[in-house]
C-alpha cells in the first residue's frame, strides 16, 4: 500500500471512529498504526483517559466519544519531530511515575476530581516554568516546537492537539458552531450583536 | 519509410509553441488560437484540470488527515516550499517538492514553483495592480538596469484587455501611480480599515490605503460566465483550486477557453530540453521535448515559439538553447541572459491593535485580504538615500478569543464561549528591488536533472538599498501607526531568502539596445525574431506592484504582435 493509501485509511478510521467502540481492543498494541512512536495499549488508555479528563462527557460528547485519542496518537506520531517525539514520550513515562508517586494509583484508576488536579497542577508548574503558552484552539495551529521538560512537553502536546482535534472535529465544526465551507459572502461592517457563533 | 517520416514531422509541427501553460503561457494559448493559430502547449508537469483535479477543494477541517496540519516528513523533506504560506496538507499536491526537481543556491534562493498545467495561476495570492509611468521610467530616471523600450501608454489598452476577461475587482481611485483599470466592484475596507484610510489621506499628501485589487469575480459579466466561472463565494481556500472559477487561473479561464477553440494541442509531461536554432535559416524552428514519462526525445516545430516556462525556467531554457550562432544561449548576444534577476522584498512587517469600532465586526470573509498601501516614497522626486519604494499590504481583523486554561467541563464550555476580541492591524513590506548584474542565475557546468538538463544555479541576494528600504518601511509605517491611534505596534523583520516572494524576474530582460538587453519593446528577441519572452524573465526592473497582471498584458500584446508579423511575413 502506498503513502498516500495509508494516510486515506487513517483519515477513514479516526473520521469513523465515532461507531467504534473505544475499548474494542485490549491487546498490547494500540488501536491506531503508528510509524514512529512506540507506544503501547496502556499508554494508549492513559492517554484516552488524558483527553477524556481535558474535554469529558458532559450533555455532549467527550473527548473518548469523538475518538480524539486516536486523532491525538496520530498528530503525536506523525506532526512532530523526532527529538520532540522523544520529549514527550519520555514524559509520558514520568507523567505515569509522578501519578504513582503521589496517588499510589494509575491516573486511570483516579476519580475524576483528582484527574483534573493532576493536569491542572502540571500545568500551572508549566506556566510558573514559563516554558509553554496556552495551547492553541482552532485559532491557531499547533505550535512546533515543544517544552524541554518532558513532562510539560507531554502535557502541553496532548492538551493541544486534543483541544485542536475537539474543535476542528465534525461533531465540533456542526453541532457547537457552524463552520461556513462556502460562506458565499463578505459584510465589511457587520454589528457585532448580530454575530452568529461561528 | 520517407513517408512515414514526413507524416510525423507534420503531425509535430504547428503554427505556434508555447513553453509553460501558467499566469502567461495560458495568455498565450488563449491569444494565438484565437487569432487562428494552430498551437502546442508544453507543459512539463501533469495537467490539472477546472474542478475535476482539485482533489482537496470541498474538503471540511475534519476529512483532512491532519486537519491541516503538514506531517512532520514531509516538512522535514521541504524546507525550502514549506517555508511558502500557502504550502499546506490542502495544498501541498499542488508544489513541487524540493527533492524532486533540484537546483544550486550560490547563495540562499527559495525556489517556489508548481509544476503542472496551470503552473503557479493556481495558487496565486491574486493581488492585481497595473504598472504606471513611474514605473516604466523608473530605471532611466534612477539610472539603473535599462531603460524600458515600453512606457504606460503602450500597455494600458492591453490592461483593459486582459482585466475585462480575468476579471479584477477594485474601486477606481483616481491615483496617478497606481492607474485604475477595468474594474469589477471592490471588496470593501472594514471599519477599521477605512478608518486608517482616511486618517491617512487627511494627514499625508499622496498616501492612500484603497480596497485591494484582486483577480477575484466580485459580480461576473458575461464574459466570464462564458468561460464557465461564477462569483467568488468569499470561501478564501484558493490555494486549493477554485470549483467556481471564482479567481482567475489559468485552469479556470485561458487553457480551457483556447482548447475550446479546437485549436490548441496540450502536452503535459513535457520538459523542454532547448528551443532548436536553424543556422541557415536565421531563426529558431522548433523546440527539444523530454517527455518525462517515456523519457522519449521528440522534436516539435512552430514558425513562433512562446517561452513562459516561468522566469527562471525561462532563463534556464535559453541558456541551454546552444547553437553555433548562439554558443552562450540563444539570443545572448549581449551577453546579460541571466543576468539583472531582481525579486520582491518582502522582509519586514508590522502589527498593532486598536481601540475602537468596539461594536463592530466582519461577517463571512474578504478574498482581497483588505487593504493596499500603493508606493508613496520617491514616486515624485527622490526624497530618501536609497532608490525606489514599497507597496505595503495593510488590513484589520478581529477574532473570538477563548480562555484554554484548564481542564473538564468547563475548559469545554469555553471552546465555544468566548469574547471578541480587539481589532488587529497588521502591515507587510512589498520592496521593489534593483536589478543587478551580479544577481544572476546560470547553468551548472556538471549537475543535470533526470531529462538531462543542466540545473540552475542561482546567485541572488539582498543589497544595502533594500536594507535601508526596510528601515524606512518600519519607521514609516510605525509613525503611521502611531498617528492613526494604533497600540501595541510590533515591527518585526525576517531574513527569508530571495524567493520566497515568488515574484523573481528578469534575465531575459527588455530594452531598447541588443547590447545590453535580450528582448526588444515586443517582448520579442532583438537576435531571434520569432521567439517571444512574455513571462517574469522579461522584466526590466521590479517596481513593487504584484507582477502577474503586467505579464497578462504584456503575453496579450506580444502576441497580437506576432501574429500580425507572421501575415506581414516578417516572422
Amino acid at each position: 500500500m502506498n503513502r498516500r493509501a495509508v494516510i486515506k485509511n487513517l483519515a477513514l478510521v479516526v473520521s469513523s471512529a465515532v461507531l467504534l467502540p473505544s475499548c474494542l481492543k485490549n491487546s498490547g498494541t494500540p488501536a491506531i498504526a503508528l510509524k514512529h512512536l512506540n507506544i503501547n495499549s496502556d499508554q494508549e488508555k492513559l492517554i484516552g483517559d488524558i483527553c477524556e479528563t481535558i474535554i469529558p462527557k458532559t450533555n455532549t460528547p467527550g473527548a473518548k466519544d469523538l475518538n480524539l485519542h486516536l486523532f491525538v496518537l496520530k498528530m503525536l506520531d506523525d506532526c512532530y519531530t523526532k527529538k520532540d517525539q522523544l520529549t514527550i514520550v519520555k514524559g509520558l513515562t514520568e507523567f505515569d511515575n509522578v501519578v504513582q508517586k503521589k496517588y499510589n494509583q494509575s491516573f486511570s484508576d483516579l476519580n475524576i476530581k483528582d484527574r483534573e488536579a493532576v493536569l491542572v497542577e502540571i500545568e500551572q508548574n508549566a506556566k510558573k516554568a514559563g516554558g509553554a503558552k496556552t495551547p492553541a484552539g482552532r485559532n491557531t495551529k499547533p505550535q512546533k516546537t515543544v517544552d524541554a521538560n518532558p513532562l510539560f512537553a507531554f502535557y502541553w502536546a496532548i492538551k493541544q492537539q486534543t483541544l485542536f482535534g475537539y474543535t476542528t472535529s465534525q461533531y465540533f465544526m456542526t453541532k457547537e458552531i457552524v463552520y461556513e465551507l462556502v460562506p458565499g459572502r463578505y459584510n465589511a461592517h457587520f454589528p457585532v450583536k448580530n454575530l452568529k457563533q461561528t | 519509410m520517407a513517408n512515414l517520416n514526413i507524416d510525423s514531422i507534420k503531425e509535430r509541427t504547428f503554427d505556434a509553441i508555447v513553453i509553460g501553460s501558467g499566469m502567461s503561457g495560458g495568455w498565450a494559448a488563449k491569444e494565438l488560437t484565437g487569432k487562428g493559430l494552430k498551437t502546442l502547449m508544453l507543459e512539463r508537469g501533469r495537467d490539472v484540470k477546472h474542478v475535476k483535479d482539485y482533489p482537496t477543494t470541498n474538503l471540511y477541517p475534519w476529512e483532512f488527515p491532519h486537519h491541516g496540519v503538514l506531517p512532520m516528513d514531509v516538512q522535514e523533506a521541504n524546507p525550502i516550499v514549506n517555508r511558502c504560506y500557502a504550502f499546506g496538507e490542502d495544498a501541498a499536491h499542488f508544489f513541487v517538492k524540493d527533492k524532486e526537481h533540484p537546483y544550486v543556491q550560490e547563495k540562499p534562493f527559495d525556489w517556489i514553483r508548481g509544476y503542472q498545467v496551470g503552473g503557479k495561476s493556481l495558487m496565486w495570492a491574486r493581488q492585481t495592480q497595473r504598472w504606471s509611468d513611474f514605473d516604466f521610467e523608473g530605471p532611466a530616471r534612477d539610472d539603473f538596469a535599462v531603460d524600458w523600450p515600453i512606457r504606460y501608454k503602450d500597455i494600458d489598452p492591453w490592461y483593459s484587455y486582459v482585466e475585462k476577461f480575468a476579471g479584477i475587482s477594485g474601486n477606481r481611485d483616481g491615483i496617478p501611480e497606481l492607474p485604475d483599470g477595468e474594474f469589477l466592484p471592490a471588496y470593501p475596507l472594514n471599519d477599521v480599515e477605512a478608518y486608517f484610510s482616511n486618517h491617512i489621506k487627511t494627514n499625508y499628501k499622496n498616501r492612500y490605503v484603497i480596497s485591494a485589487r484582486c483577480a477575484h469575480l466580485s459580480k461576473p459579466n458575461q464574459i466570464h460566465i462564458d468561460q464557465g466561472r461564477t462569483q467568488c463565494q468569499s470561501r478564501t481556500l484558493c490555494q486549493r483550486g477554485c470549483p467556481f472559477g471564482g479567481y482567475f487561473s489559468a485552469n479556470s479561464s485561458t487553457v480551457p477557453w483556447a482548447l475550446r477553440s479546437g485549436k490548441l494541442t496540450l502536452r503535459p509531461h513535457s520538459v523542454v530540453e532547448s528551443i532548436i536554432y536553424d543556422d541557415k535559416l536565421n531563426k529558431a524552428t522548433g523546440v527539444r521535448v523530454v517527455d518525462t514519462q517515456t523519457k522519449e526525445t521528440i522534436e516539435y516545430y512552430a514558425k513562433i515559439i512562446f517561452v513562459n516556462a516561468a522566469a527562471l525556467n525561462t532563463n534556464l531554457i535559453l541558456l541551454n538553447s546552444k547553437s553555433d550562432r548562439f554558443p552562450n544561449g540563444l539570443g545572448n548576444d549581449s551577453g546579460v541572459l541571466g543576468k539583472y534577476v531582481a525579486f520582491h522584498n518582502y522582509s519586514a512587517h508590522i502589527g498593532g491593535e486598536y481601540d475602537g469600532f468596539k461594536d463592530w465586526t466582519t461577517d463571512g470573509r474578504n478574498p482581497a485580504g483588505g487593504g493596499y498601501i500603493p508606493r508613496f516614497r520617491n514616486v515624485y522626486k527622490q526624497e530618501t538615500d536609497f532608490l525606489r519604494g514599497y507597496a505595503s499590504g495593510f488590513s484589520a481583523y478581529r477574532f473570538k478569543q477563548h480562555n484554554y486554561d484548564g481542564v473538564g467541563a468547563s475548559l469545554k464550555e469555553n471552546t465555544v464561549k468566548g469574547n471578541l476580541g480587539p481589532w488587529y492591524v497588521g502591515s507587510h513590506m512589498m520592496g521593489e528591488t534593483i536589478p543587478k548584474e551580479s544577481n544572476f542565475v546560470t547553468l551548472d557546468n556538471k549537475l543535470k536533472d533526470d531529462w538531462g538538463v543542466p540545473l540552475l544555479k542561482i546567485s541572488v541576494d539582498y543589497d544595502d538599498n533594500d536594507e535601508k528600504m526596510k528601515k524606512d518601511y518600519i519607521e514609516q509605517l510605525t509613525e503611521m501607526f502611531t498617528s492613526a491611534g494604533f497600540t501595541n505596534i510590533k515591527p518585526s523583520t525576517n531574513h527569508q531568502a530571495p524567493g520566497l516572494d515568488i515574484h523573481e524576474m528578469g534575465g531575459a530582460r527588455m530594452g531598447n539596445d541588443p547590447k545590453s538587453s535580450i528582448l526588444n519593446k515586443w517582448n520579442q528577441l532583438h537576435a531571434c525574431k520569432n521567439v517571444f519572452v512574455t513571462d517574469g524573465a522579461c522584466m526590466t526592473s521590479t517596481s513593487c506592484q504584484n507582477p502577474s497582471l503586467t505579464y497578462m498584458a504584456l503575453t496579450a500584446r506580444a502576441a497580437d504582435y506576432a501574429v500580425g508579423e507572421m501575415q506581414k511575413g516578417n516572422i
